[in-house]
């Protein structure tokens, strides 16, 4: 007898064989599985909007923290004193290499599209990219290395006990050296991955970890602009000492580049 | 060596070492083993200007899917993402169903199974243009681009989308057999040209908009030094808008050029058989006059 189903039912070739299907499909699930491990905190997301209205996370103002009490010498050879010499306007600081394949360079050229966008000049607000490799960056290094993205940008260097004294100052991490960089260009370095901002009178207020979005600066530089610069910010409301959010933030400093948490 | 099964964004440090995209080679082989196998089990000689049509679209996907084109358009660069878009769906695409003869239709898709019903609902040109345009937009909303291509299943899906939206849009415009909804000119000169004109919003979406809009290439580890993200999401937007309008005008220029040039022939064998009858009648007449 005949099965009921086959009576109307045309034959019907499939293109592939169904052997062959199962074992894409057994493949497919297999393989999707062996995901490469991400270099980065590889994340594809905004920051989001705190309840405050900004992107970048804020600081817990209670010690405050302050521009690390060191020097270092920028590339010109001048020494820099950073706790003087740059208050006065609001910094964003950066401790990186120049080597750096991934969050370096994209940190330093979202910075500076959105300051582009917006018009705000280093001026405004000052950016300041301070080396934690002193052996390989040197200010020839620095200085071209920033220049790729403004050339206002201030590229520093200094002894490595120096720089991880300002991290310490920060209570930041210092750098580890994480392995070989895969491209061949020596040893990748692990580091803070924040970019760390301060206000005018030189007190640690915000950071933008890794994963900080041109978005995220576009919406956060006039802020910075408004709420953080001597003649407008002071006094203000929004400059009062301010709890760490602990929805947005983990205990210390999140996001860091090195250390164990993300693997180049 | 590292070995993957598709593309996808990894946010790995680029590296110009090979890796291997398994799924391409198995996709790949399947396509042109599928194809022979056909022939052989119905028992037809491979015609050699179709075989030749099937390999070229097989190898259009493998090269824009294999490393580097696949690893770069999946995580690094939009410009190379929107390229792989516009071959797969306007060069492997057209390539592969124009190689496919009417009785290996018949034999996949028999009039009257299930699977010829759907086929059939989908192909129907108004459906089509819909589901192209529908995937076209969902594949490159942001959320959907960084949600998805961040995986190799989600990667994989979405080339296989645009490869199986890209062969239900063409179908009717390029298949010629009038049962399985081809369509004729003018409508399709109309279906093309709409469908380049829809590719027009989401390429000014990505042309000019002021913000990076996908988190995928904008934080991807950068190719050189000077990289700029908006750049080359502008270049991707200029890719999509010019290099698939020329790709697309150009397609449909050369279909209205021979539907053009077989009515020209049309009309001549009309006007020669017109033109045959007179003289016979001509002749006639002329000999009616001449007879005593």
């Amino acid at each position: 007898m005949v099965p009921r189903r086959s009576l109307h039912r045309p034959e019907v070739t499939l293109p592939v064989p169904r052997p062959l299907l199962l074992l894409f499909a057994a493949l497919l699930v297999l393989l999707s599985a062996c995901e490469p491990s991400s270099s980065t905190a590889f994340t594809a997301t905004n920051l989001g909007v705190g309840d405050d209205g900004w992107r970048g996370i804020p600081l817990d103002l209670d010690p405050p923290r302050t521009l690390p009490d060191v020097t270092l010498t920028d590339v010109d050879g001048q020494d820099v004193a950073l706790a003087e010499d740059l208050a006065g306007s609001p910094v964003l600081l950066f401790f990186g290499y120049t080597s750096c394949p991934d969050i370096c360079p994209i940190h330093l050229r979202t910075i500076a599209s959105s300051m582009s966008a917006l018009g705000v000049s280093t001026d405004q607000v000052q950016v300041v990219f301070v080396s934690v490799d002193p052996e390989r960056d040197t200010p020839e290094r620095i200085d071209e290395f920033t220049t790729a993205f403004d050339r206002n940008f201030i590229g520093l260097r200094g002894d490595i006990e120096v720089v991880e004294e300002a991290l310490a100052q920060l209570d930041m991490p210092g750098p580890v050296v994480e392995g070989a960089d895969p491209r061949g260009e020596g040893e990748l370095i692990g580091h803070p991955a924040q970019v760390i901002g301060f206000d005018h009178a030189g007190v640690a207020r915000r950071l933008w970890p890794f994963g900080a979005r041109r978005a995220d600066w576009v919406a956060d530089l006039p802020r910075i602009l408004e709420e953080w610069t001597a003649e407008r910010g002071s006094g203000r409301a929004s400059d009062d000492p301010q709890p760490l959010d602990t929805d947005r933030d983990v205990e210390g400093l999140p996001g860091s580049h090195g250390q164990g948490e993300e693997q180049p | 060596m590292n070995v993957a099964w598709w593309c996808s964004g990894t946010g790995q440090v680029w590296t110009w070492r090979y890796t291997p995209f398994i799924g391409v080679w198995l996709v790949a082989a399947a396509f042109i083993g599928s194809y022979v196998a056909a022939h052989r089990r119905a028992g037809q000689p491979l015609d050699r200007t179709l075989l030749r049509r099937w390999c070229l679209g097989v190898l259009a996907l493998f090269v824009v899917s294999e490393w580097p084109i696949g690893q770069l358009g999946a995580g690094y660069l939009a410009t190379v993402g929107v390229a792989r878009y516009v071959v797969y769906t306007f060069v492997a695409a057209p390539l592969l169903l124009s190689a496919l003869p009417t009785w290996l239709i018949d034999r996949w898709l028999p009039f009257g199974s299930r699977r010829e019903r759907a086929v059939s609902f989908v192909t129907r040109w108004p459906v089509a243009l819909l589901v192209f345009n529908v995937v076209l937009f969902g594949t490159h909303v942001p959320v959907v681009v960084d949600g998805l291509k961040t995986t190799q299943l989600g990667s994989f899906s979405i080339d296989v989308l645009h490869l199986s939206a890209g062969l239900v849009w063409w179908w009717p415009a390029i298949r010629r057999e009038r049962a399985r909804n081809a369509i004729q000119e003018p409508i399709r000169a109309f279906y093309l040209f709409a469908s380049s004109v829809l590719m027009f919003v989401p390429a000014a979406f990505l042309t000019f908009s002021p913000l990076p809009l996908y988190g995928l290439y904008e934080l991807a580890p950068p190719l050189w030094l000077g990289f700029d993200a908006i750049a080359d999401q502008q270049a991707a937007g200029i890719v999509m808008n010019v290099v698939g309008g020329f790709v697309l005008w150009g397609i449909i220029a050369a279909l209205f050029l021979r539907w053009a040039r077989d009515q020209h022939e049309d009309d001549e064998v009309t006007r020669r058989a017109e033109n045959v009858v007179r003289l016979a009648q001509a002749r006639a007449s002329s000999a009616d006059r001449d007879e005593p």
